[in-house]
């Protein structure tokens, strides 16, 4: 049974989230105020698979401009700076999920996928309820990353043990007991090693357990997301649907059954990967 | 404190519909929101982490036909555009379609062994949602109408499962917490 010591210490071993996704995180939690078309094409310029899928989207038929281009600094203008600070980030930390998950049982992307469709679900949520919608994406984007953290301190089939043997209690109290800190606790004090937002560090701690004293909306939309995410079938390992849907969260958010349910079947579109995806998700933030 | 940086991955998974020839056996996947029918004997058909969907096998011992639905929702009515796109989705038209398709296939109805798994359910849902047991049940509704009879499934709880039917031999398997155990024939 590992500490909290050794738990934090895990995550000083683990790789940090590259420097351009922290700067495209400040872009967009500022609501574009600190958004540099010229600093988006540098990062985009950086990365293949970026430019690639910019590329694709400027070309598609969601962005109507007339003809074709190939060039990357007239996609940057047809996409706008929004909407690029996006398809950056998710290609960026879809590329760091991919390889996790594999204590609980994943296979390689599924958490990338989860990512995907939990943002596109907090993005959708979030338009609805007036409440920022480019907080409640970054932070559904990041809510697991945490689990890297646990698949560092897991053994091989460590988790899937703990699930064979668990009751009806959230999994998260069986990472505390097993490694003295759970994924979204873990997934919490990583957002705030890398400086991010507090708004987004207290969504990604409080995404399973979202609190009521103070409650805040950015977690209650992204711990909703994450709830959609599931029922779409989207990351679900050993710990299957050992999560609550917390009631007070629900209440505060007025959200009802036909809402998430209709949310459920659009965030499994949203999960195939960026370049394939449907871009009516797309356009209504371009 | 245990590490296992150099625990392997599972394979990555094939898409959907796609036959997975690393595997001892051939194996056709089917994702969510999706189904599959198949009439070749020396093939699986497989679909992963079913938690509050609900995966329906159909299999002719017989002409050696099988299928496999995995449905997400309940009711189509919920989002129209979603459920022309992709019928598979939701189970009030994903299961007849199932059906049709097997029979197409070459598979006779009255021989057909039907079996569901998953419709799992998050932990203290206060009744808002129930999104798992609101697929069990109209499951059961669908059955009732077809008149048919489910020889077999595996539902509830709160985890998630692995679905898979062999048809050489009609064997269903479900892989759920770590152990696989037989679901048909008992």
């Amino acid at each position: 049974m590992a500490t909290l010591n050794d738990a934090l210490a895990t995550l000083d071993t683990l790789p940090a989230l590259p420097t351009t996704s922290i700067q495209l995180v400040g872009m967009l939690a500022s609501g574009g105020r600190e958004a540099d078309l010229r600093e988006i094409e540098a990062i985009i310029r950086h990365d293949e698979s970026i430019a690639a899928t910019v590329l694709k989207l400027a070309n598609s038929a969601a962005f109507s401009s007339p003809g074709r281009t190939f060039s990357l600094g007239e996609s940057v203008r047809r996409l706008g700076s929004r909407t690029l600070c996006r398809i950056a980030l998710e290609t960026q930390v879809s590329g760091t999920l991919a390889n996790a998950g594999r204590s609980y049982g994943l296979r390689r992307g599924s958490l990338s996928q989860c990512a995907a469709g939990g943002a596109l679900a907090a993005d959708t949520l979030a338009r609805r309820h007036r409440i920022d919608p480019e907080l409640c994406f970054v932070a559904a984007l990041l809510r697991d990353i945490g689990k890297l953290a646990i698949d560092a301190l897991a053994g091989p089939e460590a988790l899937e043990q703990i699930a064979a043997q668990a009751d009806a209690r959230p999994f998260l109290a069986y990472e505390r007991e097993a490694f003295g800190a759970d994924h979204a606790e873990l997934g919490g004090i990583l957002c705030e090693r890398w400086g991010l937002p507090s708004e987004i560090c207290g969504a990604v701690r409080g995404h399973h357990e979202p609190p009521s004293h103070p409650a805040s909306a950015v977690t209650d939309i992204v711990h909703a997301a994450d709830c959609v995410a599931r029922w779409a079938g989207l990351g679900l390992g050993c710990d299957g649907l050992l999560y609550v849907f917390d009631s007070a969260a629900r209440e505060r958010l007025h959200t009802t059954r036909d809402e998430l349910e209709a949310l459920v079947a659009d965030v499994l579109s949203a999960s195939t990967p960026q370049a394939t995806r449907d871009l009516h998700s797309l356009r209504s933030t371009a | 404190m245990s590490r296992s940086p150099s625990l392997p991955f599972k394979n990555d998974p094939p898409r959907a519909g796609e036959i997975d020839r690393g595997a001892a056996r051939d194996k056709v996947v089917v994702g969510v929101a999706d189904l599959a029918v198949v009439r070749d004997a020396t093939k699986s058909i497989v679909t992963y982490a079913l938690g509050s969907c609900i995966g329906v096998t159909v299999y002719d011992p017989v002409a050696k036909v099988g299928g496999m639905l995995h449905f997400m929702l309940p009711e189509s009515t919920v989002n129209a555009e979603k459920a022309l796109a992709n019928p598979a989705m939701f189970a009030d038209i994903g299961v007849p379609l199932l059906f049709q398709k097997v029979i197409e296939a070459g598979a006779r109805r009255e021989r057909l062994i039907v079996c569901a798994a998953g419709g799992a359910e998050v932990l203290a849902d206060d009744g808002h949602f129930r999104i798992g047991s609101r697929n069990r049940t109209i499951l059961r509704k669908i059955f009732w109408k077809q008149n048919l009879l489910l020889a077999a499934d595996d539902t509830g709880g709160q985890h998630s499962r692995t679905l898979t039917l062999r048809l050489a031999d009609g064997v269903i398997n479900i892989r759920a917490q770590g152990k696989e155990t037989q679901l048909w024939p008992h």
